[in-house]
């Protein structure tokens, strides 16, 4: 039961209410749950993301640009929602770095794989792009669980994710690349 | 020696901000589980802290329903920081 302490704490007071706010974190972020098939449909949808990009730059496809984009906005989307619903929290480092892939693993990754599926899609190696493809999203998937594991470990410095602005300027970022891939088809 | 803050100083409101540091916002069922209160209490305590801008509340949806979503202010993570950093100096015994 907690109680109001008013006073001054003694040293062996302060140490007892530390250790049980900082146990009470720790379960918190050690009872946060991934809703199922979470980064399997994660890493799947950044394939197709990748696979649809590099085939529409290739085939100056739009609506391939577009749908994989799409696919992938849906699959965060409703991802997010669950991740939600199911924890009762929202965890702005758990969107950003895990499903915005804005850790450094994740974006370096996705712009490795990106680039390797656009090359070998201009090249005709359909086989390698598609590998391209898998391989980018299969290390997103691993990222976000590389970064589940980080957070659980020390959640007050991986709760909060990047701000709402700077992850609008991502968006702008993304949307000018697949323009200018688009341009230049 | 940093001061302690009077507003963080009692366990539970100490436990309550070191808890929502874990996330960007919690729901008010959410964080009464993991405090293990009443909700009276946490609403006791949550309106103290409001008062003094460490804490923010909104009205918003969990599973349909109506709830309230908590999250900590930056002036209440800085208190935090400050308060937690005083704590440490006290229970290492620096004057």
């Amino acid at each position: 039961m907690l109680s109001n302490m008013e006073s001054k704490p003694t040293a062996a007071e302060a140490s007892t209410a530390l250790t049980d706010a900082e146990a009470s974190r720790a379960a918190l972020a050690g009872g946060i749950a991934i809703p199922s098939w979470f980064f399997t449909s994660l890493g799947a949808a950044i394939a197709l993301q990748i696979g649809t990009t590099a085939a529409g730059a290739v085939a100056v496809t739009v609506w391939l640009l577009v749908g994989g984009v799409a696919v992938l906005a849906a699959v965060a989307g409703v991802q997010l929602a669950r991740f939600r619903r199911l924890n009762g929290v929202w965890l702005g480092g758990f969107a950003s770095r895990v499903v915005f892939g804005t850790g450094t693993v994740a974006s370096v990754s996705y712009a490795a794989a990106l680039g390797g599926a656009i090359w070998a899609a201009y090249g005709s190696r359909w086989w390698l792009a598609g590998l391209f493809s898998l391989a980018g999203g299969g290390a997103y998937a691993l990222s976000g669980r590389r970064w589940l594991r980080t957070y659980r470990a020390e959640p007050a410095v991986h709760a909060r994710g990047e701000s709402a602005a700077w992850l609008a300027a991502l968006g702008v970022v993304a949307a000018a690349g697949l323009a200018l891939l688009l341009l230049n088809a | 020696m940093a001061e302690l803050d009077e507003h963080v100083v009692a366990p539970a409101r100490l436990k309550l901000m070191t808890t929502l540091t874990a996330v960007s916002e919690a729901e008010f069922v959410t964080v009464r589980e993991a405090l293990e209160v009443s909700d009276s209490v946490l609403s006791k305590h949550l309106s103290a802290l409001e008062d003094v801008d460490y804490v923010k509340r909104r009205k918003g949806l969990h599973r349909g329903k109506r709830t309230t979503w908590i999250s900590l202010t930056p002036r209440g993570r800085k208190a935090l920081s400050a308060h937690v950093g005083a704590l440490r100096e006290l229970i290492n015994g620096i004057e």
